[in-house]
């Protein structure tokens, strides 16, 4: 029985997620991040009572940090490891199309990146439990926005990948993550600005995926929840920015020459 | 093991480690050796205190790449260890700056306010913690506990009672007020006795802060208060007693009034004025 489109990318995304974990960078990395979850409870320590907070805001951002690293480091050699190694034409000799190799190897980190995510997010939990003797609901909604952050930035940096090389992407892919962390930033000074200068500033509030919204972090030691309206929104955003990046991703891809 | 076979160049590499470690233990010895028993070429200065020179608010947010929270974080730690690691001049001239960027980042981080409303008054600094408490009031409209500290500040600092009543006041019609705040501000406004007023206003803060270091502090302003009410009171008797008052606090344990003179847990020294008999809180 031949397999589905689906299916065959499903079995990409799969071999690439092996790939992956296999890295022993991966491991060392959430080990890093392991340590500074940990060192959060020394912080907290000296914080005169707001170990709690501490312990919040220390532990996502080493997760969005540890993640950013894994993004940079793992995905943006994914197909260019393919292609030194030419291994891209054993894939490519199947019968699956291009797209269906891009977007296989882009489902495959997700998935890597989840589970990295997911064992960083238990040793971040359980430290809050330990403190708490409960569960921070606002920290899971951040967390889920984590990734899907994360997520967006793998689409850029496998973009980045297919025209450039591993450490410009991963410059590249940086570079665009602190822009997009800026966002608010541009749009206070572009409101600012005079009108030329208002023009380009905008233009890369507008153009320049908009990590902010991905943002709950700040919110969490309040206890803030989003609302389904917040939600959505950001689930379309991620949806729509993830695609048309992967879209690009791949019409550069059908047209490399290895 | 056959010895005959093993060449000179094969336990080479060997020999030749074991010389530069201990060239390098030897020279190690040397050189702690010299460091600590002669002034040295190079001056250097140990545990030099180095001020901290935080960034203006606007700059950080815009440094800390939407980490507001986690920067803020960054400036509270560095506040507490700049405090409590103690300025060798006691001037502390950056600790309302370090208030300041800390409430920026992160305005809605209420014990930034309380601790600022607590300890910036005490060194100097009252029109900034007044500065803080607007912004406090500002982005924590319903915090009843920022005009209560602010209310303390007015009173114990600027002696402005009235102004100290409105603030209370304030609190008191706040959620979760305690209802002692409602009494204080009538207190106030009936002009009672200050420093008692003071006092049971440290106790209720004493009693419903769940802020280890705020409980604190608030337990030592009661012992300072404690010692000054047992110094007014010996103060009172001597004058019964003698018919004058002391020409100082040490007369009253020569005299016998007093087992010992108290010492204010917050580090204050007591001044006594001997024409009219005042004590004055000190700093």
């Amino acid at each position: 029985m031949t397999p589905s489109y689906w299916q065959k990318i499903g079995v990409i995304a799969l071999n690439t997620f092996r790939e992956t974990v296999r890295d022993k960078l991966l491991y060392s990395l959430i080990a890093f991040a392991g340590l500074v979850i940990a060192a959060s409870l020394l912080a907290g320590s000296v914080s005169l009572g707001q170990d709690v907070r501490v312990i919040n805001d220390f532990g996502l951002t080493a997760m969005l940090v540890f993640l950013l690293i894994i993004t940079l480091f793992v995905g943006t050699q994914l197909v260019f490891r393919e292609i030194e190694r030419k291994t891209i034409y054993l894939a490519l000799t199947k019968p699956i199309s291009r797209d269906q190799f891009y977007l296989g190897k882009y489902l495959g980190l997700c998935l890597t990146i989840l589970v990295a995510a997911v064992m960083m997010a238990v040793l971040f939990l359980g430290v809050l439990y330990f403190k708490t003797k409960g569960v921070s609901v606002s920290a899971v909604w951040a967390i889920g926005f984590l990734v899907l952050e994360a997520w967006l930035l793998t689409a850029v940096g496998l973009l980045f990948s297919s025209f450039a090389s591993p450490i410009s992407s991963a410059v590249y892919t940086f570079c665009l993550a602190l822009i997009g962390h800026s966002s608010t930033s541009i749009w206070t000074i572009a409101q600012k600005s005079p009108v030329a200068l208002k023009g380009i500033l905008e233009f890369v509030y507008y153009v320049f995926p908009n990590l902010e919204k991905f943002n709950l972090r700040n919110e969490v030691v309040f206890n803030f929840r989003p609302d389904a309206v917040q939600v959505i929104a950001v689930l379309g955003y991620f949806l729509g920015y993830t695609l048309v990046v992967l879209f690009l991703g791949g019409l550069i891809f059908r047209r490399d020459e290895f | 093991m056959n010895f005959k076979s093993v060449r000179l160049i094969d336990i080479a590499p060997f020999f030749i480690l074991l010389i530069l470690g201990t060239v390098i233990y030897i020279s190690q010895l040397n050189y702690d050796t010299w460091r600590w028993n002669s002034p040295g070429k190079i001056q250097t200065t140990y545990n030099e205190y180095i001020e901290p020179e935080p960034l203006s608010a606007q700059a950080t947010r815009y440094a800390s790449f939407g980490a507001t929270e986690f920067t803020a974080d960054l400036y509270w730690l560095k506040l507490i260890q700049y405090y409590g690691g103690g300025d060798p001049s006691g001037q502390y001239r950056k600790l309302a700056e370090l208030f300041n960027t800390v409430t920026d980042l992160s305005p809605k981080f209420l014990p930034a306010y309380q601790t600022g409303l607590l300890i910036l008054p005490g060194e100097g600094f009252t029109d900034q913690a007044l500065a803080l408490s607007q912004k406090g009031k500002k982005n924590l409209p319903d915090s009843w506990e920022i005009p209560y500290y602010t209310g303390l500040v007015k009173h114990i600092y600027k002696k402005d009672y009235v102004a100290a009543a409105e603030e209370f006041n304030a609190a008191s019609k706040l959620p979760g007020a305690p209802e002692i705040t409602k009494y204080f501000a009538a207190l106030y406004y009936n002009q009672a006795d200050q420093r008692q007023v003071a006092y049971a206003l440290f106790q209720t803060i004493y009693q419903t802060s769940t802020d280890t270091y705020v409980k604190d502090r608030a337990q030592k302003y009661l012992g300072h208060l404690d010692g000054e009410f047992a110094l007014e009171d010996a103060v009172s008797t001597f004058h019964q007693k003698f018919g004058r008052n002391p020409a100082t606090l040490a007369e009253l344990v020569d005299k016998k009034i007093l087992s010992a003179l108290p010492t204010s847990p917050l580090g204050f020294e007591y001044k006594y004025d001997a024409q009219t008999g005042q004590i004055d809180p000190g700093k």
